[in-house]
């Protein structure tokens, strides 16, 4: 199936997810398009983690449609897996594989020809020179994104998803994933990536959409956002420092009280 | 956006080769595998002439199997599990059942190495020799045998999904089926229970596995004995496969 060049990558139609009788996504409806970095932000048990695995295919939902690049995920899996990488919350590779053999087991798995000196420059393009026989627990936890990083994005998918790519990072290692995350953008593909950091979602974000009790109730670009609810009488109660910030709106709209 | 489906053959290749790799570098499940049948061909060296080549290896074969199918299957994809490594392997655009079959196809390769070691053992060690369609016989009950225990392996961590407790019910499973296979033959136990291990799982595989070695004794007990392993195999494959979840939470 050929798309457009501006056919969104990522379709979301009416989503629910459901455990049981705890119906976890409700109706849920969004799209991320070409070049485009869209933020998915809500509290803990907000449906986040549920939307993205049924995204991913990992589970299948009550109701909805989800399709990449337009293949449908439930009717086409491999085609819409195939266009799609994935970061994901509690990456985990093979304890026993050495980095090089990770890539070289995903490369193959998409069907990428990696030849050795190939390999080392990438791992030389992430700063991680001296990492092709290392075991990926021996890495940092930078070091470990981008190793992820580089093998959700290996067969140069036209849409990233990426679970908290940058929870438990330092600074550092959080600025470079965002110039990484960007650069997926300027070669024209999509992202979509949860977070619970409000500077990531105004950083690198070109839309956000906030979820509560597994319902999207707000979706813009971040500016777009803070000017729609500055006036919110929620949204000044929880204002911290006068001038409104995202936070602000983030636990304006979903309240102060703590989620398990 | 054309689509970038990778050939089955190279994803399954790079699979297979990751998991050869993986149970390579796991030497201690290999050795623990081998060591045990090899203890007891090496320690019941004075008991052969009074037990028999084929009684002697195939205890020994049989309780290789059970460490490959119930510890090495089950406590490697029990750890997996807990650890993402199936959940990464299933947003690629590989078939599901890709990632099991590569790693029976593994076991499946420990299989036949076990089956050769005990063999080897038993041929420079204790000077068991076997005819040609003997050897042949065994290697195919051993691969049968072997499935039941992956079976078993499967319902295993079909039922618990917490890696520490597969761990420990693995471990219980294995040393229960020593104490009761190996001693219950010998009528330690009583009567009633030698007869119920012997139509057990660990009986019913011994039976194979020693009939096959000597092939002009195989009987319609052994018949039976066949199509129950094929039973217990099916019945276990098929409940662990129902229950299995591919995330421990």
């Amino acid at each position: 199936m050929i798309n457009n060049d501006h056919a969104p990558i990522l379709e979301v139609a009416g989503l629910s997810v459901s455990y049981g009788s705890f119906q976890a996504v409700k109706e849920v409806s969004f799209t991320v398009k070409p070049a485009e970095i869209f933020g998915f932000l809500g509290p803990n048990g907000a449906g986040k983690t549920s939307t993205l695995s049924a995204i991913e295919g990992l589970l299948s939902p009550v109701s909805g449609k989800i399709s990449i690049a337009g293949y449908d995920i439930h009717k086409q899996p491999l085609h819409a897996k195939a266009n799609m990488g994935v970061q994901l919350q509690s990456t985990s590779f093979q304890p026993e594989l050495t980095i090089r053999e990770i890539i070289k087991l995903y490369s193959g798995i998409y069907g990428i020809s990696l030849p050795d000196e190939k390999l080392q420059s990438i791992l030389n393009d992430v700063k991680l020179e001296g990492a092709a026989t290392k075991r990926f627990g021996q890495l940092s936890g930078g070091q470990q994104q981008r190793i992820s990083l580089v093998i959700a994005t290996i067969h140069d998918p036209t849409l990233v998803l990426l679970d908290e790519p940058t929870a438990g990072l330092d600074p550092q290692s959080r600025r470079q994933l965002w110039e990484r995350i960007e650069a997926i953008r300027e070669k024209g593909h999509a992202v979509l990536l949860t977070t619970h950091s409000m500077e990531e979602a105004e950083a690198v974000c070109d839309r956000i959409a906030i979820m509560d009790h597994g319902k999207v109730i707000a979706i813009d670009t971040p500016e777009a956002l803070i000017e729609l609810h500055k006036n919110d009488p929620n949204v000044i109660s929880v204002s911290r420092k006068g001038k409104i910030t995202l936070e602000d709106v983030f636990i304006g709209l979903t309240g102060r009280t703590v989620r398990s | 956006m054309e689509p970038k489906i990778p050939k089955f053959s190279d994803a399954f290749l790079s699979l297979l080769r990751a998991d050869f790799t993986t149970q390579w570098r796991n030497r201690r499940s290999v050795i623990m595998s081998l060591l045990l049948p090899v203890i007891i061909l090496v320690s019941w060296k004075g008991l052969i002439d009074k037990l028999g080549g084929a009684f002697a290896l195939s205890i020994s074969m049989n309780i290789g199997l059970t460490a490959i199918g119930i510890m090495g299957y089950a406590i490697s994809v029990s750890r997996d599990r807990d650890k993402g490594v199936f959940q990464r392997l299933r947003v690629t655009p590989i078939p599901t059942y890709f990632i099991m079959l590569s790693r029976l196809i593994v076991q499946l390769a420990m299989i036949a190495l076990l089956t050769l070691f005990v063999f080897i053992v038993g041929y420079n060690y204790d000077k068991i020799t076997l005819s040609p369609f003997g050897y042949t016989l065994t290697f195919i009950t051993a691969f049968i045998g072997g499935g039941l225990y992956l079976g078993l392996g499967q319902l295993i961590v079909g039922l618990v999904k917490n890696s520490d407790t597969v761990n420990s019910t693995s471990r219980l499973v294995y040393i229960g089926f020593i104490i009761l296979g190996v001693f219950g033959e010998f009528g330690l136990f009583g009567n009633a229970l030698k007869s119920a291990i012997h139509w057990s799982p660990f009986g019913t595989v011994k039976t194979i596995l020693s009939t096959s070695m000597e092939p002009a004794s195989w009987n319609s007990q052994t018949t039976v004995a066949l199509l129950a392993t094929i039973i217990y195999a099916i019945v276990f494959s098929f409940l662990g496969i129902r229950w299995f979840k591919w995330e421990s939470r």
